[in-house]
């Protein structure tokens, strides 16, 4: 079923896109323009979507229309809060590069940098003299 | 009971004079896969130390003179004896509820601990394969949002992420080691590494070892993984993408999380590479393996004793053992 996840993800790509609410009937419009899909699919995928929390439904006219619950920067923010802080400590050890840092933090970060750049090269000169 | 003593004695000593041999040393920083060997043997083997402590006052030593029917023979009269007596009970059942709870405690929390994070994991990715764009080109998952942030998401489809603020601040070497990074975690399971040191933290909080480890394990594996990526580039690349990526960030408030972690990679990336050598690091993981035997040495060295007393016996004295032990269970209290 990884189908239906690259398609549920592509149907929040237009959900977000669209900036308004929407009916399945743009949804399936916009879709089908570019791929074989029925409308029953659509409509099964935006009641999923719903289903799980994605997005809200409304019925107006006596048609659903649907509309996310959060932006897409909302979810990314979230996203980063969970991986940038206390990830080494974080139960899902999410591994990041670099944790979030002060600014006074970076500096040094910065500063160490330009520091060693400043030191004249050096071929391991230790190794050389003790052997 | 001198057995069980001599382990508890020696999973005290550990717990206090390993971290003051490692916390902070300098070969730690040479050979990081060694020292994570070393905080990881001195756990288990305080884990092991009480448990087998508690197993050997439960079940006392028995002879293994005289084959299998002679141990349980013995077996059954050492326990015999033990209950027999209101001090041998209660021995008993101290050392049968430390065995118990100790192994106990450790194996639930270690469950926990992998649940919980799968748990953690699986809704990070489920937003994820909503809000990101897979690149094939450099295979990892790209979230449009201007944090310059580079992670892995462990587990079993292994993810690495980017922002798109952080491919606009490295540039392509950078990129790649911050890649070989991301990837040398995913290929050791670190993830794996930090779940057991966090869950032993939880199951025994009071034993300042298992928190110590915890913060040198997580700081030992970062510098494995630039290691690594240092090998496929080099240092000092590693350490620009260090610098760039801290200063596209947007910073944190006071309350950062791992800031003085990454100046100390930094000036070690940028520094020579001065690695321990083969014969030290060499010695060093046979002392991480006297480590994880000595307990189970102390626990047997009474039933080693014993067969060694039994081996050397002539035929005479072997007859005058089963002998006494007969005239044990004659006198054993009804």
């Amino acid at each position: 079923m990884r189908d239906f996840g690259q398609l549920e993800a592509q149907v929040m790509e237009r959900l977000w896109a669209a900036g308004r609410p929407v009916t399945v009937r743009t949804v399936y419009e916009e879709l089908a323009a570019e791929r074989k899909i029925a409308y029953t699919t659509v409509m099964t995928v935006l009641d999923k979507l719903h289903r799980k929390g994605w997005l809200l439904r409304e019925m107006i006219d006596r048609a659903y229309v649907y509309a996310p619950v959060r932006s897409r920067e909302a979810y990314s923010a979230d996203l980063m809060r969970e991986a940038l802080s206390h990830s080494h400590n974080s139960p899902g050890t999410l591994a990041a590069f670099l944790d979030q840092l002060t600014v006074a933090e970076a500096r040094q970060l910065r500063t160490a940098l330009d520091e060693a750049a400043r030191r004249p090269a050096r071929k391991q000169p230790g190794k050389r003299a003790s052997s | 009971m001198i057995a069980a003593i001599a382990l508890v004695a020696y999973a005290l000593a550990v717990a206090v004079t390993l971290p003051r041999f490692l916390r902070g040393a300098a070969w730690t920083a040479r050979a990081p896969r060694l020292a994570i060997a070393f905080w990881q043997a001195a756990s288990v083997s305080i884990v092991g130390a009480l448990v087998l402590a508690g197993l050997v006052l439960a079940l006392p030593t028995a002879s293994l003179a005289g084959g299998l029917a002679g141990v349980l023979h013995s077996c059954e009269m050492a326990i015999r004896e033990a209950y027999a007596s209101a001090g041998g009970l209660a021995l008993t059942s101290t050392g049968m509820v430390l065995a118990g709870t100790v192994a106990a405690r450790t194996m639930w929390c270690l469950t926990a601990a992998l649940a919980r994070a799968s748990r953690l994991r699986t809704h990070h990715r489920a937003v994820l394969r909503m809000v990101g764009r897979p690149s094939a080109a450099l295979r990892a998952t790209i979230v449009d949002t201007p944090a310059a942030a580079a992670y892995c998401l462990p587990g079993r489809s292994r993810d690495i992420v980017l922002t798109t603020g952080a491919l606009r601040a490295l540039s392509n070497e950078q990129l790649d080691a911050v890649l070989a990074h991301e990837h040398a975690h995913l290929r050791g399971r670190h993830h794996l590494v930090i779940a057991a040191s966090q869950a032993l933290l939880n199951a025994f909080p009071r034993v300042p070892l298992f928190a110590i480890a915890c913060g040198e394990i997580g700081r030992l594996l970062e510098m494995l993984a630039d290691d690594a990526a240092a090998r496929q580039s080099d240092r000092t690349m590693v350490a620009t993408a260090l610098v760039a990526l801290a200063d596209a960030q947007t910073p944190a408030a006071a309350l950062a999380a791992g800031g003085p972690s990454a100046l100390s990679r930094v000036r070690r990336l940028l520094a020579p590479a001065d690695p321990l050598g083969r014969a030290r690091t060499a010695g060093g993981f046979c002392l991480v393996a006297v480590a994880l035997l000595a307990p189970i040495l102390i626990a047997v060295a009474p039933a080693g004793a014993a067969i060694g007393m039994s081996w050397c016996s002539t035929p005479d004295s072997h007859t005058s053992s089963a002998s006494a032990a007969t005239t044990l269970s004659e006198r054993a209290p009804a």
